[in-house]
């Protein structure tokens, strides 16, 4: 599961208002390299919760994406690496995603996140 | 004897509800009986006792059975035992279909008169029935307006979501309560170079775990079947559609009733029921009644069209290839819900042909 994933999933377990982001706990990380796509950063760039990317990112040990960003950077060529490696190349293949509110945790298995609620969360 | 004719009624209701499983139980249970007949022949009551005593307990088997079944599909088809039951399905069938007819497990549309046994224009009619629907949904196509974050609520491995992506370049977060289908979904998105695009993660369509309004088109290609609670499954479509983002509802569906009906015929229930079985469908309802939660929902421009007429080759081109020599040999390697599943595609022609099943496309938007 990448970085991009995660930025778009959150707990709605019932009653829980503050869902999101989810924390992350990562017992095994791997990075796969993957071409660099300038253009498909800039289109997804607006898309994305900059700050919970980065946030994530800090708590899988990659501290090298800014706190903002202006818009001139997503033509420089060194952001566009750090942004497309915390993005798109490093996977959390075993650990789990953790609800902000509650602590509940979401295991991520062989990289695929089971967001499935018990019956007693719906 | 009458406990164990009351007992005996029971386990003829789980059976006809809970396959062969119990059916070991049955035999036993029968032979048991006999033995029990053939002790109090013993001791001295004669044979028109005896014929008396089966005839009752099968009208008591009658009369009570019914009731049974109700109260047993309650605890069936309650929530968890449902999901774990489509999710064990999908994770025990899914290589064999993927095998034999690829990444997209939905009905084709064709036009009809085409009698086609050609495979390949299977898989094109699963295409034409991607693209159709998109077109009755009147999804924008130019660079400014099209879809940018998509939804594939019940994804199978994903063979929607990655066409969308490709169609729109837009990103699809993809759901399915199969463990399998996610990871094989997601292996085969790596093999297209697709994995920037479209995620296949494990999560329940009931209680989807994105935030409101994250998506501008809202996918549910043949999966509303499954979801035990209608409402609730329309309810997650609005509510994860952003404003002005467009739904499409695939969906196999009842009949409306008609005037003064307030429920389906027995015979037609009964077929339904047979279906649900071997497929997990827990609820069956009518587009009207689709319809209607879309409208409470205060979405607009609800749409729906009735395309029974042109998936009709579908089911006996599955039943041709499971028939097939390849196919045969599949299933008697698969587990007996996968073969269950097969055994019922003649039911699927049957509905169909009896008026009572409708393949149905409904549509819808989210005001801005």
């Amino acid at each position: 599961m990448r970085l991009i994933t995660h930025n778009m999933l959150s707990c709605n377990i019932k009653g829980v208002t503050n869902g999101y982001p989810l924390g992350i706990e990562a017992s095994r990380l791997e990075t796969k390299e993957s071409e660099l796509n300038p253009e498909f950063l800039r289109k997804i760039f607006p898309k994305l919760e900059w700050k919970a990317l980065r946030d994530a990112a800090h708590s899988l040990g990659l501290n090298d994406l800014p706190e903002h960003v202006e818009p001139s950077m997503l033509e420089d060529a060194d952001f566009l690496k750090n942004f497309h490696h915390a993005l798109l190349e490093v996977h959390l293949e075993e650990g789990a995603l953790i609800c902000p509110e509650t602590g509940r945790r979401f295991p991520v298995t062989k990289g695929v996140p089971n967001m499935l609620l018990n019956e007693d969360e719906v | 004897m009458h406990t164990w004719v009351q007992l005996r009624t029971i386990l003829v209701s789980l059976s006809s509800i809970c396959g062969t499983k119990t059916s070991k139980f049955m035999s036993l249970f029968n032979f048991m009986g006999i033995c029990v007949i053939f002790s109090m022949k013993n001791q001295g009551r004669n044979l028109a006792n005896i014929c008396q005593i089966w005839r009752k307990q099968t009208l008591l088997q009658l009369r009570l059975a019914p009731l049974v079944a109700v109260l047993f599909s309650a605890v069936h088809f309650g929530s968890s035992r449902l999901y774990e039951g489509i999710a064990n399905f999908y994770d025990e069938s899914s290589g064999l279909w993927e095998d034999m007819w690829g990444e997209h497990m939905h009905h084709g549309y064709y036009d009809t008169d085409s009698g086609s046994s050609n495979q390949n224009d299977h898989r094109l009619a699963q295409i034409t029935m991607i693209e159709n629907s998109l077109s009755f949904a009147q999804v924008p196509d130019s660079k400014e307006e099209r879809p940018t974050h998509v939804v594939d609520v019940g994804c199978g491995i994903g063979g929607s979501a990655r066409y969308l992506a490709r169609r729109y370049e837009a990103k699809v977060s993809a759901i399915t309560l199969s463990p399998v289908q996610a990871a094989r979904g997601n292996v085969i998105t790596a093999s297209q170079e697709l994995s920037n695009l479209v995620t296949l993660q494990v999560a329940n369509a009931l209680k989807q775990p994105f935030e409101d309004g994250s998506f501008d088109l809202v996918w549910s290609m043949e999966s509303g079947e499954h979801m035990p609670d209608k409402q609730q499954f329309v309810g997650e479509l609005a509510r994860v559609a952003a404003p002005g983002g467009r739904i499409i509802i695939v969906t196999w569906c009842h009949r409306d009733l008609e005037l003064g009906e307030t429920c389906l015929k027995p015979k037609e229930q009964a077929l339904l029921d047979k279906i649900c079985d071997a497929y997990y469908l827990p609820a069956w309802c009518s587009p009207s009644d689709y319809m209607e939660l879309l409208k409470t929902l205060e979405l607009k421009d609800i749409k729906y069209a009735d395309w029974s007429k042109n998936v009709t080759p579908f089911w006996p081109a599955v039943m041709a290839s499971a028939l097939s020599f390849r196919g045969l040999i599949k299933l008697a390697t698969s587990g007996w819900t996968t073969i269950r599943g097969a055994l019922a595609m003649r039911l699927m022609v049957q509905g169909y042909q009896m008026g009572l099943i409708k393949f149905a496309i409904i549509t819808a938007q989210k005001p801005l």
